[in-house]
């Protein structure tokens, strides 16, 4: 009886996987196929004669400036989240009063708060200050400032785990407050700060909104904008464009599948402990 | 007269509106080891974090090695700590753990991983030395944790409660251990503990603390024999002190116990007819035939047994324990008679709790 309801719960998750992992499978899919098949009726779920065309597609569609931009942004959103969050969540793991708990608030509530509506203030903003001659510093700056409370709230999790009395020690130890953050602090709790800063740099290599709006110039464009470009309502590619989505996907979802037990654990170890 | 290592002047430590430490003043002088003890959230390792500079003084004066230390950083007051929970860095060998301090002084590696060794071999811990923290036992952690606070050859060492996590048989043993430690190394010492047997047998010198307040200080014996008050007086011994209230006699010369049946204990030095509290330690309760003049017929309700000691517990109000060496003479139910030397009865005034003999 319980081995048959541990089987209907396993088919039940293999199902739902399925539907959820489909649009995945339908881009891998898509690609390999020709034109005609594309458009076939009834659709056939594995292509008659798989034609990769990744290599054109990377030429044709200038993915490699795509891409640079791209891990350009991410790269500078995660070099400036990890800077200036880390020892934000450091002190507000070791501060204890009522002011870090309406700070904590305050920087979750800023998280909560959707691109497309913050854009246009900062774009505004960052037009009368000049930034807008550097316009994938301005998407990093924006970004950053999106993807900081994620960072503190979690990172400040992996902080609180690290007991106070190591800092203590090493302070009696004759180290001070920065070198005590440095060599004690931030190497035990450096598996939430690598995680998250995995995190970051993930979200922000899909970012999309402010890429969008911020950057004109096609040389300077990350891949989400590029890939859109390339899309509309007569746009007949469908080989070629989700060609250029499996390239710019496939790196994201290695390392998040090479990193998946590091990550799941990280984010839930403040959780359970 | 000796040099004076550690010496705190009238030190407070207020939290917001809690009064933590109420105006300590203590002087430690060099080579002498001090037992900070009393019940916990008494203030005694908020004393021991406000000498080693973990917490900031908030009036008064501390001075190291006759230097003003009051507002200095941990870093700069050259003393080693030991906690509780050890503090060993997880994610460091017993070697770097050994000479982290070191490094941080800007000795070279070589010279370090030289002191190290040999205080590794001080402690027992050569073979240890490439292994990390939690590949330890409680024990040798705890070596560890000394190892790396002898290491640095510092002012002074700091301890707080660093045997609590251990089991009562490795306890004992490395209670011997530290102070062997402490006396090889001419070291100066300040020890905090709950356990006051920790504090009588390791101490030179012992500060009970209530409240953030030192009851009393002294050398362990004077503290067990001439208690300042009747808090002292039970916190100092084990098992604890008897307390029995009483009568000073019209005349002044004798003290009449509230226990039926008790005899006038000839004391004199109080005021005549004061209520006072009569501190009756459970091994100075002597055993006697029944019909001895002058001796206490005690209804006995409970006798705890460990071999070399009996514990026993009266069916009085207050109930009383006695404590008796080898075996107990009565069963529970039966009825022991003790006789009580006047010399070694201890008075508090019955209101203030202070000792009112010389």
């Amino acid at each position: 009886m319980d081995r048959l309801k541990g089987n209907a719960l396993m088919l039940a998750g293999i199902l739902l996987a399925a539907i959820y992992l489909f649009p995945l499978y339908w881009m891998y899919v898509t690609a390999l196929k020709s034109g005609t098949e594309i458009m076939a009726y009834p659709p056939s779920f594995w292509p008659e004669d798989p034609t990769p065309i990744f290599g054109e597609v990377w030429t044709r569609l200038q993915m490699a400036s795509y891409l640079k931009n791209s891990v350009l942004i991410a790269g500078g959103t995660t070099v400036l989240v990890v800077l200036f969050g880390t020892g934000c969540a450091y002190a507000m793991s070791r501060v204890k009063s009522v002011w870090i708990d309406v700070a904590l608030f305050a920087v979750l509530m800023m998280q909560v708060l959707p691109s497309s509506l913050m854009v246009t203030p900062i774009f505004v903003f960052f037009n009368q200050i000049g930034l807008m001659d550097w316009p994938r510093g301005a998407v990093i700056l924006a970004q950053a400032a999106k993807m900081l409370p994620l960072y503190i709230v979690l990172t400040r999790a992996a902080f609180l785990q690290v007991p106070a009395e190591l800092e203590e020690a090493a302070l009696v130890d004759g180290n001070s407050r920065v070198g005590a953050f440095l060599t004690i602090m931030v190497p035990l709790a450096r598996n939430g700060i690598l995680v998250t800063g995995v995190l970051v740099f993930l979200q922000s290599f899909g970012e999309y909104v402010y890429a969008r709006s911020m950057i004109g110039t096609r040389e300077l464009q990350p891949a989400t904008v590029g890939l859109q470009s390339f899309m509309g309502p007569n746009s007949s590619d469908w080989s070629g464009v989700m060609s250029y989505a499996a390239i710019y996907v496939t790196p994201v979802l290695a390392i998040f599948v090479l990193l998946q037990r590091r990550i799941v654990s990280g984010l839930t170890s403040g959780a359970l402990k | 007269m000796t040099q004076l290592q550690i010496e705190l002047d009238g030190v407070d430590k207020h939290y917001g509106a809690y009064h933590a430490l109420k105006g300590i003043d203590l002087a430690i002088p060099k080579g002498t080891f001090v037992a900070l003890v009393g019940p916990s959230g008494c203030g005694k390792s908020t004393l021991l974090r406000t000498i080693a500079g973990l917490e900031k003084v908030s009036g008064g004066a501390l001075r190291i090695a006759g230097a003003n230390m009051t507002g200095t950083p941990p870093r700069k007051r050259d003393l080693a700590m030991v906690f509780q929970s050890y503090a060993l860095y997880p994610h460091k060998t017993v070697r770097q753990n050994l000479t982290y301090s070191l490094r941080l002084k800007g000795i070279p590696r070589a010279e370090a991983d030289r002191k190290a060794e040999e205080v590794a071999r001080i402690t027992g811990l050569e073979a240890l030395l490439e292994r990390y923290p939690r590949e330890l036992s409680g024990g040798q952690r705890q070596r560890v944790a000394m190892g790396r606070a002898i290491v640095r050859n510092p002012k002074a060492f700091l301890f707080d409660e660093p045997l609590s996590n251990l089991d009562a048989a490795l306890r004992v043993q490395m209670r011997a251990e530290v102070r062997r430690l402490h006396d090889r190394l001419g070291a100066t010492s300040v020890y905090v503990t709950h356990d006051q047997v920790e504090a009588m047998t390791m101490a030179d010198h012992v500060v009970v603390l209530r409240a953030g307040r030192i009851e009393q200080q002294g050398a362990p014996m004077e503290l067990y024999d001439r208690p300042a008050n009747q808090f002292v007086a039970g916190f100092i011994g084990s098992p604890a002190t008897n307390f029995v209230p009483g009568r000073v006699t019209a005349d002044g010369h004798a003290v009449h116990l509230d226990l039926p049946g008790a005899p006038c204990l000839a004391i004199s030095g109080a005021t005549p007819g004061r209520p006072v509290t009569a501190g009756l330690r459970p091994e100075h309760l002597q055993p006697c035939d029944p019909g001895t003049p002058g001796a206490l017929a005690l209804p006995v309700a409970v006798v705890e047994a460990t071999g070399s000691q009996s514990f026993l517990v009266t069916d009085t109000d207050p109930a009383l324990t006695i404590c008796l060496a080898g075996r107990s003479p009565v069963p529970p139910g039966g009825t022991l008679s003790v006789t009580i030397d006047p010399g070694q009865v201890m008075l508090f005034d019955a209101d203030s709790g202070d000792a009112l003999r010389p």
